[in-house]
């Protein structure tokens, strides 16, 4: 004749809505607790993977870059920058490399007609297209030809087009860039980055399309005249290589500058685990400082729980007279509390799909909690619902009922 | 047999701390089927004491008893809380109604704990609540009632499970003249039917309407056992 876990949901769920006040201030920390549970772990992850989408987009994880290390002083005062000639060296030693791409930007005003325009030019090798991923959408990209020839070739990023042509055709022009001529042979293709962290109206890849290239060789022959490359990027045959390309390099690099750490060589496959083990640091910290705070939620709800069975002993009293159990009692508190808060967890749940919801609309962000995240979180609530509603039900279901129903 | 009760050499005491207060000091008698007996005595001499062990929320310290040939004072807890929801229905002087709960709910509370059916239980309690002329204030909660009103819940709620027995501890103690006169027709109804009533009562006119009357001093049965 014990009574059914139905009838005791009942009864919980009675109990829960004749007290709606008492009931609402109980699971307040375990809706706060689960919401920042759910929204902490998807901001992680979301932002991580954005991260990683970032990355892909811009060459891939077999992408490995070699650039300055501005955390070096250097007090030495040696060359803080790659030759030419270097450069052919550094080549020749990774023939395992699939492309090599060294680079020198500078910024300059480039001008058609009447209509002038500042951006950033690249002098580049032909296999930057490559490890980019990055094609033209018009005429062609900056040729082994181009480079050998340090031809007066350019070619320019959408909207370097758009603010000098308009909607006229541009290859074949020629564009004044600092006094010199540039024959436009290529328009790169369109950049722009779905669900990217827009930042006002610009998108994450806008400052692409403003970009354009000219041959590496054209730059230091014909431009600037500064043979020094302080950066280049390259790709390994595959993912898998990288790091071990990576540490060649590193080698290479650290010989040429008498082992001064001058540059600094990253590899994105090791960027992407970097970021991986630190969101998993970053996650661990978040689930630590999430059960401290529901464990003291745990203790308030044990107390009020505590407290109310206290100002329920007639009740009880009254339900030991017509035939209740020690085990219906302990069972009735038991399911009430873990009701409670699991109620407390779905609210908070809720709040946090919410929250992400807004959060992600306004970042421009896919934020997604994962069934996972969900699971966890209610979890966690019926589980400190468990937790903090034992000892009251025990104490409940001990009670003596001639005691009981003496209770004013 | 008939005796539903037997109760043989029972002794109650209560201890708080190093002091042993005694409640029962030796009590004996016997409870046939369909008696209604008036317990008397002056207050602290023990009859609450007494209900509460007849009525199986209490375990004597000392002594025998018997219901419906059961040694229900040798039974364990767990037992004792079947024997209440199946063989006894206790009416209070304070009602002790659950009240959060409407009148309906609570009438059918000893069927929940018996295991029956929510239709079952609804029927056989809105029946009951017919007999004491409540049917039309099922959804009310109890604060909505006047007192004899709740007394009448109360008295539904004790006899719904058709109990062996009917406890009643000083029922019309706190209520009026005409409305105590009302509960006691009730109790007078249900021993005519045939229940077995025990009432405790100070009220002399009260225990005219009993068939026995049991006085009580100091934990002692005075006289009457048979009257
Ligand atoms: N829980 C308890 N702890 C200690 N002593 C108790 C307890 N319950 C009752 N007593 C004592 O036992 C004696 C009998 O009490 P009981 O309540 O049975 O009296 P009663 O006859 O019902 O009195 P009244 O007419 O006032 O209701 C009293 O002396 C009382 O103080
Ligand atoms: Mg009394």
């Amino acid at each position: 004749m014990a009574i059914s876990l139905k009838e005791n949901l009942i009864i919980g769920f009675s109990d829960f809505w004749s007290r709606k006040i008492r009931s609402l201030i109980t699971i307040i920390g375990i809706v706060l607790g689960t919401m920042s549970i759910i929204v902490v772990l998807a901001l992680v992850k979301g932002i991580n993977q954005q991260t990683m989408k970032w990355m892909l987009e811009r060459g891939g994880l077999s992408k490995i870059t070699v650039s300055r290390n501005w955390q070096y002083q250097n007090p030495e005062n040696v060359k803080t920058y790659f030759t030419w000639k270097e450069l052919q060296l550094i080549r020749s030693l990774i023939p395992e490399a699939k492309y090599f791409n060294p680079q020198q930007r500078h910024w300059v005003r480039q001008s058609y007609a009447d209509k002038e325009y500042r951006t950033a030019i690249y002098g580049v090798l032909p296999d930057f297209s490559k490890i980019e991923e990055w094609d033209v959408e018009d005429g062609r990209f900056i040729s082994d030809f181009d480079v050998e020839q340090s031809n007066d070739v350019i070619v320019i990023g959408t909207t370097v087009k758009e603010e000098l042509f308009g909607n006229k055709n541009a290859i074949g022009e020629v564009i004044t860039v600092e006094g010199r001529r540039l024959n436009v042979i290529g328009i790169m293709a369109f950049r722009y980055m779905k669900n990217s962290g827009a930042i006002g109206n610009e998108n994450a890849f806008s400052y692409l399309n403003r970009q354009t290239f000219v041959p590496l060789s054209t730059m230091i022959h014909k431009g600037t005249g500064e043979d020094e490359i302080s950066r280049f990027t390259l790709k390994a045959q595959d993912v898998k290589s990288a790091p071990a390309l990576r540490e060649k390099i590193n080698n290479i690099v650290l010989n040429l500058r008498r082992g001064l750490p001058v540059f600094e060589v990253e590899s994105a496959k090791e960027e992407a685990e970097k970021m991986a083990e630190n969101q998993k640091m970053f996650s661990t910290i978040f689930y630590i400082i999430s059960v401290i705070s529901l464990l003291v939620g745990a203790i308030v709800i044990a107390n009020i729980m505590l407290a109310t069975i206290q100002e329920r002993t007639r009740e009880i009293g009254i339900r030991l007279t017509v035939g209740a159990r020690r085990r219906d009692i302990f069972f009735q508190f038991l399911v009430q509390t873990i009701l409670v808060t699991t109620i407390g967890g779905i609210i908070g749940v809720i709040l946090g799909l919410s929250i992400l919801d807004i959060v992600s609309n306004f970042l421009g962000i896919d934020l997604i909690a994962s069934i996972n995240m969900i699971f966890l979180a209610l979890l966690v609530s019926s589980g400190i619902g468990f937790v903090s509603g034992i000892v009251p039900a025990i104490i409940a279901s001990k009670l003596d009922p001639v005691e009981a129903l003496r209770y004013e | 047999m008939s005796d539903i009760i037997n109760i043989a050499g029972m002794k109650k005491e209560y201890k708080m701390g190093k002091i042993t207060v005694p409640a029962l000091n030796g009590v004996d008698f016997i409870i046939n089927k369909g008696e209604f007996v008036a317990i008397m005595g002056p207050s602290g001499s023990g009859k609450s004491t007494l209900m509460h062990i007849i009525g199986c929320l209490d375990s004597p310290t000392a002594g025998k008893y018997y219901l419906n040939s059961e040694l229900v004072s040798e039974m364990k807890k767990g037992k004792l809380a079947m024997i209440r929801n199946k063989q006894i229905g206790f009416v209070f002087q304070t009602f002790n109604l659950l009240p959060h709960l409407n009148i309906l709910k609570n009438v059918e509370l000893p069927l929940m704990y018996a295991g029956l059916s929510k239709k079952k239980r609804t029927q056989t309690a809105k029946k009951v609540l017919d007999e004491v002329g409540l049917s039309d204030r099922l959804k009310h909660k109890p604060s909505e009632l006047s007192g004899g009103q709740r007394q009448r819940v109360a008295i539904a709620r004790a006899i719904v499970n058709d109990p062996t027995i009917i406890l009643a501890d000083e029922p019309t103690g706190n209520l009026d003249t005409s409305s105590g006169a009302d509960i006691l027709s009730i109790f007078s109804e249900l021993n005519d039917k045939g229940n077995t009533i025990i009432m405790v009562t100070h009220d002399p006119a009260v225990a005219n309407r009993a068939t026995r009357v049991i006085n009580i001093v100091d934990g002692l049965i005075k006289d009457g056992n048979i009257s």
